[in-house]
């Protein structure tokens, strides 16, 4: 599968030759702690007054590696369709071995990064119970209610939220039931031959 | 097989595998390591620098030294749970495979020593979903409104105030009652020839 590199793409991607080949290492190194961090402002200003270029052309130039390495890795595009992407730039043939290698290198903690992306739904954290029976109420004295509360705790984008639920036993056991018999798919046949196959 | 201090339930496997984690420090160690988990579950900070230096000597490593203190945790937190008594935890410890002679009645006089401060405390922490912290008042008489020239009648403001033991917040609820309403509520029925 073939990268097709949009023409502002290129444009931001054609600074690297003038840059000089341990421009494109410094460039490089800049792009992957865009990755992991974030823009970083000032790591581009010194950059662009060591290599006496422009501050705007180094940033698109991290901006197009940033994303030139994010669709690679993205789409898991092998060796040879990474070199026919980027010969359109019509670079030298160093500075696409350079580029081939700072993607192989680092594809596999980009994916990783880009999987942490994905949107969340809340995650279980701990769950408090209290079993409770009910005596007398203001409209009725002398009762036997037994109830079960019990208090979710969930993480939900890095926050702590709480959800209190309140049940009788016998509603209890039949949710008991019906989670064991959700676990219980995961023993059938149809459920076995998925599993076996995405090993 | 059966424990009480597992709630009648199969000891779990990994508290099986650590016993003999647990056999491989000396018993005054042990004893001294014991203290610093019962504080831990008392809510006081634990000091990690002491465990990792009483446990330097056994050799072992940090995997194992936080496993020490969660099997501890665990045995400790769960015979007061189910309220076991220090003589049957001793035994049944010892059935699991822990020395007796002082590993296992080391720690078990510890236990005792702790036992009702710890389901003390394990009481506090139970579920609980609100508390009430205090509560204010404040007796009103109001002369006249806009609607009645003559009024003279008393106002009841009460202040509850809510605690949540999550956010460790107050919470304030007014409410607003008029002298009937407050007999209703404190006495469960109207005063005697009274309209509410």
């Amino acid at each position: 599968m073939l990268l097709v590199l949009s023409v502002e793409h290129r444009a931001h991607l054609g600074c690297l030759p003038r840059a000089g080949d341990a421009a494109v290492g410094e460039l490089g190194r800049l792009a992957l702690e865009q990755l992991r961090r974030g823009a970083a402002p000032r790591a581009c200003e010194s950059a662009a007054r060591k290599l006496n270029i422009s501050v705007d052309i180094i940033q698109h130039g991290v901006e197009g590696l940033v994303y030139l390495l994010t669709e690679s890795s993205k789409l898991m595009i092998s060796e040879a369709d990474f070199q026919d992407s980027i010969n359109v730039l019509g670079f030298s043939d160093e500075l696409n071995k350079s580029l081939l290698q700072l993607y192989l290198d680092n594809r596999k903690e980009i994916r990783s990064i880009l999987g942490e992306l994905a949107p969340r739904l809340p995650s279980y954290h701990s769950l408090e119970w209290r079993l409770d029976v009910q005596l007398a109420s203001r409209s009725l004295r002398q009762q036997i209610k037994p109830a079960v509360t019990m208090k979710l705790h969930l993480n939900e984008n890095e926050d702590r939220t709480a959800q209190v639920l309140q049940t009788d036993p016998a509603t209890l056991l039949h949710l008991i039931q019906q989670l064991e018999q959700a676990l219980g798919e995961m023993k059938m046949n149809h459920c076995r031959r998925i599993v076996r196959n995405m090993k | 097989q059966r424990f009480r201090f597992c709630g009648d339930l199969d000891c779990p496997d990994w508290v099986l595998a650590e016993i003999s984690t647990l056999a491989k420090i000396s018993s005054v160690k042990l004893k001294l390591i014991c203290a610093q988990v019962l504080r831990d579950l008392l809510g006081e900070p634990i000091e990690y620098d002491k465990i990792l230096k009483l446990t330097s000597d056994a050799k072992l490593e940090s995997g194992d030294v936080k496993a020490t203190i969660a099997v501890l945790g665990f045995i400790l937190s769960s015979a007061a749970k189910h309220n076991v008594d220090s003589e049957s935890l001793s035994s049944e410890l010892q059935q699991l495979g822990l020395p007796k002679a002082e590993h296992a009645s080391g720690l078990c006089r510890s236990y005792e020593e702790k036992q009702s401060p710890l389901q003390d405390r394990l009481r506090a922490c139970s579920l609980r979903l609100s508390q009430l912290g205090s509560v204010r008042w404040r007796v009103d008489y109001t002369l006249s409104s806009s609607e009645l020239q003559e009024v003279n009648e008393p106002v009841v403001h009460l202040t509850f105030n809510m605690r949540d033991r999550e956010c460790e917040k107050m919470t304030a609820i007014p409410v607003t009652l008029s002298a009937n309403k407050f007999w209703v509520l404190l006495a469960g029925e109207a005063l005697r020839g009274v309209a509410v």
